[in-house]
């Protein structure tokens, strides 16, 4: 059988302990209809030119879990940002771990999915927010909505900052021998509101893992949402991972994300906005190697005028490992004044390394500010042999301009303790210790 | 008292397209409708050897197979292609050996046209073939050329007269399959024109087309060949016109470029098909492939002036395959009132050492839609290519689109791609500047719609430079707002 | 030449100017100063027809002329020309185009016919030696990459060909060393004729030194509230402007 006719068969399993008068399964069922029309996308969509899902979907996975894994802290403390105080959501194989969580409901509410999807006092919050802005036409945000059901749960009310960042970590026990998760998480931050959020997928063992995940971020009025998406897993895990973001006037949002491990990632990332003076950030930092592939595509979609976006990512593809980058940005004709700007610079260190690029402007305003620029080249080598004139053995110059590359993104990460953690891999990455902190 | 902007744009938007008059010359026409038979019947009809009507045949049977592409950022009404005429040619039209035995109507046209042959003739020395309704009418200069060994004519002499020559190449670049509109083509073409150029010789003038379709109901399917033998030199300028109709005329041409050893083409375009009334009715349906190849050491440099035509969809490109080979696009696309053009180039580097450049200048006024669709690819044994990408947009009102597609492929490390793209609008101070020295703001925006496209501008040959200089400042005219 | 009575303008709703007079007839040298934010540069945009400005009162007469109504390219023609603060930079026309295309342009508003290659570049050669530029400058985008010196140079020049019947200059003094402040006062001294007047805007005295004004206005709070001659200038650049605030 097929994983699609899985997927479609395996609905009724899925079904058998939910509601299904309740509009929230409504939405699922519909979803279904969705990815049973147009299935898993193939390179034939413009979206999918430059990566396949064939190898993952042709494959076959569990879908739910046979047995409760358990791990010990001491396995995945590793994971954690462990020297910040963080309210953690975790889950294990897609299901909750309260031994391992520190979840809240003090002030503001960090819980789970399933919590807020079935428990009345949030019902009001999920008929406004639940996948009102996730695409309903997206073939593989529809598989994920209709299988949608449990993951984080962040709501920061009005004039609230959250003291602790929020730590979201899914792990794959490898208890299964193939496992295909689906984690859906909904954030909203009301008016005048901050939150920093750290999300990260994490298998345990050398089992193939595909992970189809959704995310549905609400930036309100004035409010600051900084998010970190750490992808740094095992080369048996691949990720798919959909975010998408509404900003109201006047708030920021900024998502950063580094790509240094998996299989094979595809980051969708989506901004909308309803209002004026928004400003968007979008960052990535891409080092890869062996057969490793990442592909990076974004939109923002400018709607109001007087808007900023600005989007940066830098990729490092060493060995037979392939970059993809397919950026967008659109201005709608009342999007007037729109600064837009977007950048996307490439280094391969090796002959079978491979990079795709497609930064896309669509514009149909005329008073606004947008650029693209995109580059693809190769280490410096006068500037490689000046520092190894000054002594620096040549795999620390490497990794010295690596960092130099990469610095503008890495320095607008706003946790020191994660700015500190993100270095370390990079590091360990290049296999290098360059013995001070940058 | 000066203008209003309100009285400047109503008189500006009565300008007719200039070159929208329809030439009363008797012409023999096909009945409309595409089929076996009418394609046998064009062959017979040009009296061309089986090879080549086997080889339409086939360009025919992969055609039919194929469905009209609809990836481009255009939207239109697909043409019926049952209901337009392939062949459509001056009846008077035998042969003519010096200008003087053309049909007068035909030269009053050229006249018309701004690009009186007898002018040309005497002052810049380019030689010109005129491609009418897919027949070519008349070549100029061809004593001259042929003893340096240049063969300048029309494709259907070509086939006639060196089917070596044409049946080596033709389709070795864009083969009939290659897409919907070339496989068309490939099958119903009439006309176009040829040209060769030995080993080691440089041509000495420009060569020269102007295409026109006259006759209503009919397509433009001509077909270009240009063979540049090693270490030989050929600038050829294109030029092309339209009555104005209020239906919308096909124009799907194939041009192929061949650069051997050492060899430069430079290959320019001003295109101005009717480009449909201030109501986005008519026009031209411009759906073109141009492609060229080149070997080692080669050079093909690709010059675009294009404001014509109600929809542009049209890529020259550069297949690199030879080592140290280099390929040149200079766009300059200008849409007015309800056009779109989606037009780029792709840069294909296959050889070592390979390099090239891109420029492409976009501005949209009135209603229309303008993108930049390109592609950058290095293969995997593509060592040290180099590529650098330019492209800027200007937009001029608020009910316009400026769009920028380019894809980027690299998959050899020893690659070097840079690209960037702006997009901007002409700033209010610029324009009081202009104003305060004395400029109205018509010419101030010709002025600065020059200065934002003069790297392109510059690449033309003088003679085209010039008007192409006009043609910006007429596609404009009344897009200010 | 220009008579301006009772000048009021206002920008985005803002009252900048409040009842301005001024008289300048040919021949002679006004200069205009006044602290920042005094009107000084609204002043020269108003008279210019720069349509960011709405004149809500008084009128501006040039050679009799009401320019109310006038498109800024209608000045120009009428022999008005102003030297910016900050010049426009037109990305890929050349200065030597740019200037072309503005001389053509005010001969055919006079009914002339276009200035022959010949003549024009003499008129260039002339021009540049006077104002010491290079002719590598000539074949540069206008203002593109230029220094503030430049610039200003540039202003200067452009109207040395344009010779126009009036030049405003505002503050053209500023960003320049002192060798391109004699080399722009010369200039202008060249440029000084019976025929023509000079309304130099300026902060500083420095200028006036080189371009010894008939007349120096005070500008304060959109209203020239001080009138004299030359020792004026002086007075201002030993006293400072806060006595002036008083006179407000």
């Amino acid at each position: 059988m097929e994983f699609k006719e899985k997927l479609i068969s395996s609905y009724l399993a899925f079904e058998g302990d939910l509601d299904l008068l309740d509009s929230v399964h409504q939405t699922r069922a519909k979803a279904l209809r969705v990815f049973e029309k147009k299935g898993f996308p193939t390179k034939k969509d413009e979206s999918w030119k430059y990566t396949s899902l064939n190898a993952l979907v042709n494959a076959d996975y569990a879908l739910f879990p046979r047995s409760e894994a358990s791990i010990e802290l001491k396995d995945v403390k590793k994971y954690f940002l462990y020297d910040t105080d963080t309210y953690k959501v975790i889950f294990i194989d897609g299901v909750y771990s309260p031994f391992l969580s520190n979840t809240t409901h003090d002030g503001l509410d960090v819980c789970l999915m399933s919590a807020a999807l079935t428990k009345p006092k949030y019902r009001n919050l999920i008929n406004t927010y639940f996948n009102k802005i996730a695409s309903l036409e997206e073939s593989l945000t529809a598989l994920n909505t209709s299988y949608s059901k449990e993951g984080a749960f962040v709501y920061i009310p009005k004039k609230t900052v959250a003291e602790k960042p929020i730590e979201i970590i899914h792990f794959a026990s490898g208890e299964e021998h193939s496992l295909w998760l689906q984690p859906r998480n909904l954030i909203v931050v009301d008016k005048n509101s901050q939150v920093q959020i750290i999300e990260r997928h994490q298998s345990l063992k050398d089992h193939p893992v595909v992970t189809n995940s959704v995310t549905e971020v609400y930036v309100h009025e004035e409010a600051f949402v900084d998010y970190y998406k750490l992808q740094n897993d095992l080369t048996s895990a691949s990720l798919i991972d959909n975010t998408y973001i509404q900003q109201a006037k006047n708030s920021h949002a900024s998502v950063h994300t580094f790509s240094l491990g998996g299989k094979l990632v595809r980051n969708n990332l989506r901004y909308y906005h309803t209002g004026q003076r928004i400003l968007s950030t979008l960052k990535g930092v891409t080092i890869l190697e062996g057969k490793q592939h990442v592909d990076h595509s974004t939109m923002v979609h400018h709607s109001h005028p007087n808007c900023e976006s600005h989007q940066d990512y830098k990729g490092i593809f060493s060995e037979r490992s392939e970059g993809v980058f397919n950026g967008q940005i659109l201005v709608e004709k009342i999007a007037q004044k729109t600064n837009a700007f977007q950048q996307n610079n490439n280094v391969l260190l090796d002959d079978k390394a491979t990079v795709n690029s497609k930064p896309q402007l669509e514009i149909y305003a005329d008073d606004v500010k947008c650029s693209h620029g995109c580059t693809i080249g190769q280490m410096d080598e006068e500037a490689l042999f000046y520092l190894r004139s000054r002594g620096i053995p040549k795999k620390e110059a490497k990794a010295l301009m690596t960092y130099a590359f990469a610095n503008n993104v890495l320095e607008s990460v706003q946790l020191p303790s994660l700015k500190k953690r993100i270095n370390g891999q990079i590091a360990s990455k290049l296999g290098v210790n360059l013995g001070f902190e940058l | 008292m000066a203008y209003t902007e309100e009285e400047l744009k109503k008189e500006l938007e009565t300008k007719e397209y200039e070159y929208g008059f329809y030439t009363d010359i008797e012409s023999d026409t096909f009945p409309v409708g595409l089929n076996e038979d009418i394609i046998r019947k064009i062959s017979e009809k040009k009296g061309e050897p089986d090879w080549m009507t086997k080889w339409r045949l086939e360009a025919f049977s992969s055609f039919k197979k194929m469905v009209e592409p609809d990836w481009s950022n255009v939207k239109y009404k697909k043409p019926d292609l049952q209901k337009i005429s392939y062949y459509s040619a001056p009846k008077k039209k035998p042969k003519y050996n010096s200008l003087e035995e053309v049909d007068p109507e035909l030269l009053k046209t050229f006249d018309k046209l701004g690009i009186s042959v007898d002018e040309q003739k005497k002052l810049s020395g380019v030689a010109v073939d005129i491609v009418m309704d897919s027949v070519s009418v008349a070549t100029t200069f061809r004593e001259t050329l042929a003893k340096k060994g240049i063969i300048f004519c029309s494709i259907s002499e070509a086939i006639q007269k060196h089917p070596e020559l044409v049946k080596k190449y033709i389709g070795t670049v864009i083969p009939p399959r290659d897409n919907y509109y070339s496989a068309l083509n490939s099958a119903v073409f009439t006309d176009g024109s040829f040209c060769y150029i030995p080993k080691g010789v440089r041509c000495p003038m420009e060569l020269s087309t102007y295409f026109r379709i006259n006759q209503a109901g009919t397509g433009q399917f001509e077909r270009t060949l240009v063979i540049a033998d090693e270490q030989s030199y050929v600038s050829y300028l294109e030029g092309c016109t339209a009555p104005s109709r209020d239906e919308n005329q096909l124009h799907a041409a194939v041009v192929e470029l061949i650069a051997l050893d050492d060899a430069e083409i430079k290959y320019s375009t001003v295109q101005n098909w009717f480009p449909g009334d201030k109501n986005g009715k008519g026009g031209v349906f411009n759906f073109v492939t141009k492609r060229g190849l080149c070997h080692n050491r080669a050079k093909i440099s690709w010059t675009q002036v294009e404001t014509g035509s109600a929809v542009t969809w049209k890529y020259p490109s550069c297949v690199l395959k030879g080592d140290n080979s280099i390929g040149e696009f200079y766009s300059i696309a200008v849409t007015n009132n309800f056009q779109q053009a989606d037009t780029g180039t792709k840069m294909v580097h296959l050889g070592n050492n390979t390099r090239s450049t891109i420029i492409s200048k976009g501005i949209s006024a009135g209603k229309s839609q303008n993108s930049y669709r390109g592609l950058v690819k290095v293969g995997s044994r593509a060592k040290n290519a180099r590529n650098f990408s330019q492209c800027d947009s200007l937009l001029m009102g608020n009910n316009c689109g400026a769009h920028t597609f380019p894809y980027i492929e690299a998959k050899n490390n020893s690659a070097q791609v840079e690209h960037e793209a702006t997009t901007s609008k002409i700033g209010e101070d610029q324009i009081f500047y202009c104003n305060q020295r004395g400029i109205d703001t018509e010419k101030a925006i010709a002025l600065i719609v020059n200065g934002f496209s003069k790297e392109v501008l510059n690449k033309l040959p003088m003679e085209f430079a010039v008007e192409a200089q006009k043609l910006l400042e007429i596609s404009l005219e009344g897009s200010v707002g | 030449m220009l008579t301006i009575e009772n000048l009021h303008a206002e920008v985005e709703g803002r009252t900048i100017l409040n009842g301005i007079d001024l008289n300048v007839k040919a021949g002679e040298v006004h200069a205009i100063m006044g602290p920042n934010g005094s009107g000084k540069s609204t002043l020269s945009s108003v008279i210019a027809g720069n349509e960011d400005y709405d004149v809500t009162q008084g009128k501006i007469l040039f050679k009799g002329k009401d320019l109310s109504g006038l498109d800024p390219e209608e000045r120009a023609h009428l022999g008005i020309f102003l030297s910016f603060q900050y010049p426009v930079e037109i990305p890929g026309v050349t200065v030597t185009n740019f200037i072309k295309t503005a001389i053509n342009a005010n001969r055919k508003a006079q009914g002339l016919s276009d200035l022959g290659a010949s003549e024009l570049l003499k008129k260039i050669r002339e021009k540049s030696t006077l104002l010491d530029i290079d002719s590598k400058f000539l074949s540069r985008s206008l203002n593109e990459g230029f220094s503030g010196g430049e610039k200003k140079r540039n202003e200067i020049f452009q109207m040395a060909m344009l010779e126009p019947t009036l030049a405003i200059l505002d503050e053209t003094d500023s960003g320049l060393d002192i060798d391109a402040l004699k080399i722009v006062a010369n200039g202008v001294n060249k440029f000084k004729a019976k025929e023509n007047a000079v309304v130099v805007i300026t902060h500083y005295q420095r200028l006036l030194e080189y371009i010894v004004p008939d007349f120096v206005h005070v500008l304060f709070g959109g209203k020239i509230v001080k009138s004299g001659t030359k020792e004026l200038a002086h007075e201002l650049e030993a006293k400072g402007y806060d006595w002036i605030k008083e006179l407000a």
